[in-house]
């Protein structure tokens, strides 16, 4: 197993020195650069203007600044925001704390509802709850998650008033009352996430639940007499829950994409409202700075799924 | 059995001659009419299709988007069927130009993704081991990309932003999935010993890709290109909604509910936005279970072998 | 001259493991294998399950490519043609696949089927590649009225029959039969077995059998191969083989013919039984160290074993 895992992590580094270049050429691309907004300044000469692009490498080939930025960026040093004078590494710091909380609950709640209702409808398929649960799952697939988010925040936020309808925490607070409030601020958020991004793996569970019912295996299981909730502990579900380890890659990647929805209808002031705020004023060290950190999270959300795959079903590490 | 007579007799009656096997999609599309709500979902998207692309003939897009201050917000009335937005905008107009131009984008992403998507899905399929190795690298490199992210940056860089340049931008980062499926079908079809008969009498690999696999595939095509329909008209207006769509001036769906991140909007000013939510909705429920009704029919014709 | 001869003929797939996917193995799928084929005659290439007949019946189609080894046609060496130049030599083999069901596309016609390599090769107009379709069905005992319709609606048996219609399209001179009636029934093997010799005569064809059923390659081959491993471990005509076994493997492979006399089977058990204990035995000294099979050995003028 530990030659797949090495493999896997082999393969990763191509990746991310792709993502690496893809990052840098869109940033190559945004118009501007740090001695734009000098450009303005009457007090910086032309040629001033000139020495500070030099000593910042801005005149080196391309090959030689890639190599700087790369060098930079695995620092964690991702340059000065156009816009707020600090660096960016500063800017990004709480909000990925933020984005990580919600990301961590949304999956959370994906998981905490892909179980239960997979495992029922699989169990009990064409009964009425089966039915329900793929009601559900049919809408939850064709719906997009703005608008179901939207909905959420009219009824539960506003309608009803339950949740705060902004921000991820309420100030001035400290200890377990900060905490609290930071959980009750992700509440709706991460729920919005998950009711969509769980059907999925819900369809996903159950599907394989109705396949391995039918298997001969389980049928000898029966006929030797194991008890019904005992064939289904035992043998159905934990062979079912395998598969489930293959969509996790997938629900990172979609939930990244949704938390940028999701931040910026609930106001929650993550990575991907940051990078909303920025691309508008085009302060594009931030994007830049996201958009890689998005990417980094998405290959190791990749990794790790693939990772949990080998451990929970060796033919994987044959391929 | 005799669902497959009756859709042969239905290709039949005049290419008897012609010798041309039947296509696909008629054998499809039959099994389809046979399913109620697929049936009624998609005389539902025909004709939600038909009104958007016909009405607009008779309106003024200038008039519908032009600032009218004197008529900001107004509620529903006999003159603003479904009221105005913030600029004095008649929504009613709006949503209908904003739905003809959302499915515009949705077909058109689907098409330029779908041919990227089908090209290089075929061609690791047909070919298979190393050529096959390469194209799937590149697509799990996609696939774990932020795209969303990527697809704003680029909208907001591209120097002249129009229609196609944003079709063209989305399709780039949604070909992926299309291509894993019709590589994983075309993989197991190159196995089978019609495509290696081909080769020994004498058909070059693109013929035989042509006119050997490209049938086999054509259901699976179908079905996948239906519900990345649906699926692109939910991203298309998701970035609408973000600010990334269409400019302002241009209608869209998505431009319609993002007036609802005013909270006063979401709550009091449900004209602007819940119409326009609940045509989304519709549309991509309805198109997702033509696409649902179609792989039902994709599959029983394969077991029926 | 031969038609074909086949000399040193291998096919080898790499096995690649560990962290960079390197290739650490090979599997010997045929690992050289020689012979000659005369005008008209069947050569019949036996085998179990993985012993490398089918694979080297595709290197010599060309539909896998050798890892060493040639394959010579009518005097021209085919792994070493043009591309262009290839179309033309493989347009005298053409093969008879083993499923019936997978090798005809169940998209199109049978008129499309059987039309394919005649549009590749033959330049007709529409009624003339009408008759020759009409012909050729005639020819393997089909309606000409079945040029219309879908694969499907055909028989197991049938379909092999429109699967050699294809593959005599193009009058070829070599026809590689991989295993034709093995997915059919029994009761229809015989049929379509016949009809193959019966074409054979009239068209003077030279088939390559491949089969894995002694007794069907009895009734069809002048000439025998019996393989094992991707190597020959005898190889003779049919009296050879069947009559004066040389090597334990093939005497065990013709002991194990049904015999359909029933007074004979008390004999034929106790034969078997014989047999396998003899293999048991000699097993050891019939193969190399590893398990391996020698070269072969002249036994006779037209009779070659693999003895050590």
């Amino acid at each position: 197993m530990w030659k797949f895992i090495v493999r896997r992590i082999i393969i990763m580094f191509p990746q991310l020195v792709l993502l690496s270049m893809i990052v840098f050429i869109l940033a190559q691309l945004m118009p501007g650069d740090v001695t734009s907004s000098l450009a303005m300044d009457p007090n910086v000469s032309p040629e001033q203007q000139e020495q500070i692009r030099e000593d910042l490498g801005l005149n080196e080939p391309w090959h030689t600044q890639y190599l700087n930025w790369v060098g930079s960026v695995v620092q964690g040093d991702f340059g000065h925001s156009f816009t707020h004078s600090v660096p960016v590494s500063d800017l990004i710091w709480h909000r990925m704390v933020n984005s990580i909380w919600l990301g961590v609950a949304a999956l959370i709640f994906v998981y905490m509802l892909a179980l239960p209702l997979g495992l029922i409808s699989g169990r009990w398929n064409d009964t009425i709850a089966d039915r329900l649960i793929t009601g559900y799952t049919y809408i939850g697939f064709a719906a997009p998650l703005f608008i179901f988010a939207l909905v959420m925040l009219f009824i539960f936020g506003f309608q009803l008033g339950w949740f705060p309808t902004g921000g991820s925490v309420d100030p001035g607070l400290t200890g377990w009352d900060f905490f609290t409030s930071k959980v009750y601020h992700l509440l709706l958020p991460a729920l919005s996430l998950a009711l969509i991004g769980t059907v999925t793996t819900v369809q996903y569970l159950r599907s394989e639940v109705i396949e391995t019912k039918q298997k001969e295996f389980i049928s000898t299981a029966r006929a030797k007499g194991v008890p019904e909730p005992k064939v289904y502990t035992n043998h159905i579900f934990r062979n079912s829950l395998l598969p489930i380890a293959a969509v996790f890659g997938y629900e990172v990647t979609t939930l990244i994409g949704g938390s940028i929805f999701v931040e910026q209808i609930f106001s929650y002031p993550g990575m991907g409202q940051l990078f909303l705020e920025s691309i508008q004023v085009r302060d594009f060290p931030v994007v830049t700075a996201i958009v890689m950190l998005f990417g980094v999270a998405a290959i190791l959300g990749a990794l790790l799924s693939d990772i949990i795959m080998s451990i929970v079903d060796p033919r994987i590490r044959i391929k | 059995m005799e669902q497959s007579q009756q859709a042969e007799t239905m290709a039949d009656p005049q290419d008897m001659d012609a010798g041309k096997s039947p296509p696909g999609w008629r054998i499809l599309l039959t099994e389809v009419l046979r399913d109620k709500v697929a049936l009624f979902s998609l005389l539902l998207v025909v004709s939600i299709m038909m009104i958007v692309y016909l009405v607009p003939l008779f309106l003024s897009q200038e008039e519908i988007v032009r600032v009218d201050l004197f008529a900001i917000h107004e509620p529903p009335s006999s003159e603003f069927w479904l009221g105005t937005d913030y600029g004095g905008r008649d929504v009613f107009g709006q949503l209908i130009i904003g739905t003809r131009n959302s499915l515009t984008v949705g077909i058109g992403v689907t098409a330029v993704s779908g041919m990227i998507g089908i090209i290089l899905g075929v061609v690791a399929g047909y070919f298979g081991n190393t050529v096959d190795n390469i194209i799937m690298r590149i697509v799990d490199f996609f696939f774990v990309l932020p795209t969303l992210l990527i697809v704003i940056v680029f909208i907001v860089i591209v120097p002249q932003y129009t229609v196609w340049s944003f079709i063209f931008i989305m399709s780039m980062f949604l070909w992926m999935g299309i291509a894993r499926i019709i590589r994983s079908k075309a993989l197991r079809e190159r196995e089978l010993d019609y495509i290696k008969a081909s080769r020994t009498l004498g058909s070059s690999h693109l013929k035989i890709i042509f006119t050997q696999l490209m049938p086999n595939l054509s259901s699976i095509i179908i079905v996948t290109m239906t519900l990345n329909l649906a699926a692109n008209i939910g991203i298309e207006s998701g970035l609408s909604f973000l600010g990334f769509g269409f400019p302002e001036e241009t209608p869209s769906l998505g431009t319609l509910i993002s007036y609802a991140t005013n909270p006063t909007t979401l709550e009091e000013r449900w004209w602007i936005w819940v119409p326009a939510s609940i045509l989304i909705l519709v549309l991509m429920l309805s198109i997702n279970n033509v696409g649902q009704a179609l792989r039902r029919a994709a599959d029983a014709k394969q077991r029926r072998g | 001259m031969s038609l074909l001869t086949v000399n040193n003929l291998k096919v080898h797939y790499p096995i690649r493991g560990g962290i960079l996917r390197r290739k650490i193995d090979v599997v010997r799928a045929v690992d050289g294998i020689t012979m000659e084929l005369e005008r008209g005659e069947t050569y019949g290439l036996v085998g179990e399950s993985g012993s490398g007949k089918s694979t080297s019946g595709r290197a010599i189609i060309g539909l896998e490519s050798p890892t060493a080894g040639e394959v010579t046609f009518e005097g021209q060496k085919l792994n070493q043609l043009k591309r262009q130049d290839r179309r033309e030599y493989y347009k005298d083999i053409q093969m008879v696949f083993q499923d019936p069901y997978s090798s005809l596309n169940p998209k199109k016609r049978v008129n499309d089927i059987i039309a394919e390599p005649i549009r590749n090769f033959e330049k007709r107009t529409k009624d003339d590649e009408r008759r020759r379709i009409q012909e050729l069905l005639e020819l393997v005992g089909l309606s000409p009225e079945s040029m219309h319709k879908y694969p499907h609606e055909f028989s197991g048996g049938q379909k092999q029959r429109l699967g050699v219609a294809r593959a005599l399209a193009l009058q070829p001179k070599l026809i590689i039969a991989d295993e034709p009636v093995s997915a059919l029934d029994v009761s229809v093997q015989a049929q379509v077995l016949n009809f193959m010799k019966e074409i054979q005569r009239e068209l003077d064809l030279t088939y390559i059998f491949i089969s894995h059923d002694l007794g069907v390659v009895r009734h069809m081959c002048n000439r025998i191969g019996i393989m094992y491993n991707g190597r020959f471990v005898e190889e003779g005509s049919a009296e050879d083989v069947y009559d004066n076994p040389q090597h334990i493997y093939t005497k065990r492979l013709v002991a194990a013919i049904p015999d359909i006399d029933p007074a004979n089977r008390k004999h034929q058990t106790d034969f078997r039984r014989e047999v396998k204990k003899e293999y048991d035995n000699k097993k050891a000294e019939f193969f190399d160290e590893h398990g391996g099979v020698f070269d072969l050995k002249q036994v006779s003028s037209t009779h070659y074993a693999a003895l050590p």
